[in-house]
């Protein structure tokens, strides 16, 4: 599951999924833009197969800070 | 006829009644409703504002992209009321604020917005009725369902004049205050009737920018409604990729950002043919795509097209309704924010573009030295710097006024939230400043105040000021960076800080 997360997140950097490590911070480490975040997301939904319920709280996403961030909600959705 | 959004709804009605007009997505069906199904909710609801004496008068629209939303707002702009569409990811206290200022005496309420309601009623006095656009309505308020029911016996509304108010949009003041841009029935008309692109009905748009937004609101939905458009909502910006290839839009309105993240999936697919990238990504009938709002690197016009797709960069603001420029199907000029519209003078006074026209709103809301201040002699001042070549097209090459535009189009008022920020015991001096489409703030801590700290607890205290601003901001007015500076901010003779040597002296900590 790990690897395939950070081929997603790759997909919006320049860093190779390997090089990605755990506690890079998307913004500041791997230049992903707000929007970026958002349809990274969006892409985990995809091919996770998850919804996530942000609903219209934006603030939720302002606590998906690192790759770990991401990951943690990816596995709370998926048990 | 009179240039009004009321006589080209009617047109609408009369010429698409039949054809769809809007498609939604609830979970994972689309779902849609026709032109004339959307003029009779709307006729239903004005009647409701006939029964309810809503006449002229001012009406907030509080929640994000949704048909309930736009079923409202249709209602509000052909009536002779004013719409206040506001951007529902503020603080509630925001909010409130922006409702009394503007003077609302109805508020409609998205259903994940209900919480505010009890708050409204408390703090606007204004206020007489909040209509839920969805879901159940809490104490104190009403559906829209009763809106109806209300008006049934009602006599037919009456029709607005082109110099009605048609709606009151906040936009960023450069005086740390958020000003109300009073737009009149005939300035949208105006705005519309000079951008048009020659289409035939059935055109699909994918809707992702802000509704509350004059861009979205004139460009995706006025705009595509006069020609008969179908409007598609995006659920959300999670699912704007996805979306594109569910509704299989043939035009979007984007600003530069998405162009951004959506070049970045296309690179994503590594070395694929341009024919099997297009369709993954847009979907299979996606020809053009406008932008505004911030400046797009015209490196992605040349890099859209080899996928086929033609992207359009234009120019406004909204206090022109928006649009003042933009370039045409056909007649793109990358690095050019286009050619000014048919309705539309410009002039420069010291480098600053200056506009005239019919669609210049006719002022600030209650903010008569502002007004002036910006509608100098007739005159708009746009507060950007620019120049036309000798055929005619626009390009941008500075700003005078002080306002950071990201490239979601958001533009943010570096004073507003220094203000805030300034008032804390800690802090002596402080700049915000806008690099990599990000906030940063600069801070002088007060010497004083920090004489007995070490460097991390003045860090730590300084990030803790940061972090419980952001708590209730919106992702794009959040600072996601903190400098601590050594020493003051230069000043000139009248002891202002020089903004443009904030990021010379000491860029960084």
């Amino acid at each position: 599951m790990e690897e395939k997360f950070k081929e997603i997140v790759a997909r919006y950097c320049s860093v190779k999924a390997e090089d990605i490590k755990n506690d890079m911070s998307f913004r500041d480490d791997l230049g992903l833009s707000s929007l970026d975040l958002m349809t990274f997301l969006g892409d985990l939904e995809d091919e996770f197969d998850v919804e996530f319920e942000l609903g219209e709280d934006e603030q939720k996403l302002s606590n998906v800070r690192t790759v770990e961030d991401a990951m943690n909600m990816l596995k709370e959705y998926m048990e | 006829m009179e240039k009004t959004i009321y006589t080209m709804w009617k047109r609408c009605e009369e010429e698409y009644s039949a054809l769809p007009a809007v498609r939604w997505l609830v979970k994972k069906d689309v779902q849609e409703k026709k032109y004339g199904e959307l003029a009779a909710e709307t006729s239903a609801i004005k009647k409701g504002f006939v029964a309810e004496g809503f006449d002229h008068k001012h009406i907030t629209l509080i929640g994000t992209s949704s048909v309930y939303w736009i079923t409202a707002y249709m209602s509000v702009v052909t009536s002779t009321n004013t719409a206040v569409p506001l951007d529902s990811a503020l603080p509630a206290a925001d909010l409130i604020d922006l409702i009394n200022r503007s003077d609302s005496e109805g508020v409609f309420l998205g259903k994940t917005f209900a919480a505010l309601a009890g708050k409204i009623k408390a703090e606007c006095p204004k206020v007489r009725k909040i209509w839920m656009l969805d879901g159940d309505a809490p104490e104190g308020t009403e559906t829209v369902a009763d809106l109806i029911a209300a008006g049934k016996d009602a006599g037919e509304p009456a029709q607005p004049t082109e110099d009605d108010i048609s709606m009151i949009v906040f936009t960023s003041g450069t005086t740390g205050k958020s000003k109300g841009v009073m737009l009149t029935q005939s300035n949208l008309y105006c705005n519309i009737e000079a951008v048009l692109y020659d289409m035939d009905p059935g055109l699909i748009f994918l809707s992702v920018l802000p509704v509350h937004h004059a861009f979205c609101l004139t460009m995706d939905w006025l705009n595509g409604f006069w020609m008969g458009s179908v409007i598609c909502i995006n659920d959300s910006l999670l699912h704007m990729v996805r979306n594109m290839s569910i509704f299989q839009p043939d035009v979007m309105l984007m600003v530069p950002l998405m162009v951004e993240t959506i070049y970045k999936r296309i690179k994503a697919l590594g070395d694929v043919p341009p024919q099997v990238v297009a369709p993954k990504v847009f979907g299979s009938n996606m020809k053009y795509i406008f932008t505004g709002g911030a400046h797009l690197e015209p490196y992605y016009i040349g890099e859209f097209a080899k996928y086929g797709i033609e992207v359009y960069e234009g120019y406004g603001m909204t206090e022109c309704s928006p649009v003042i420029s933009s370039c045409k199907i056909g007649e793109g000029r990358p690095g050019s924010i286009g050619k000014p519209l048919s309705n539309v003078e410009i002039k420069f006074e010291d480098g600053e573009i200056l506009v005239r026209g019919t669609s210049v709103m006719k002022g600030y809301y209650k903010m008569e030295a502002e007004t002036e201040e910006t509608l100098r002699g007739g005159w708009l001042h746009t507060g950007d710097k620019g120049y036309l070549d000798e055929d005619g097209y626009l390009f941008i090459n500075g700003r005078v006024k002080n306002l950071i535009i990201l490239s979601n189009g958001e533009n943010i008022s570096p004073e507003e939230i220094e203000s805030k920020l300034a008032l804390n015991d800690l802090i002596s001096e402080i700049v915000v400043t806008g690099e990599d489409n990000m906030l940063t703030a600069r801070i002088f801590p007060e010497p004083e105040a920090v004489e007995k700290m070490t460097p991390e607890e003045i860090q730590n205290a300084l990030q803790d000021i940061l972090n419980d601003y952001n708590k209730n901001q919106p992702t794009y007015k959040q600072l996601s960076r903190l400098v601590i500076r050594q020493n003051p901010f230069l000043k000139n003779s009248s002891r202002k800080i020089i903004r443009h040597q904030v990021l010379i002296d000491e860029p960084s900590a």
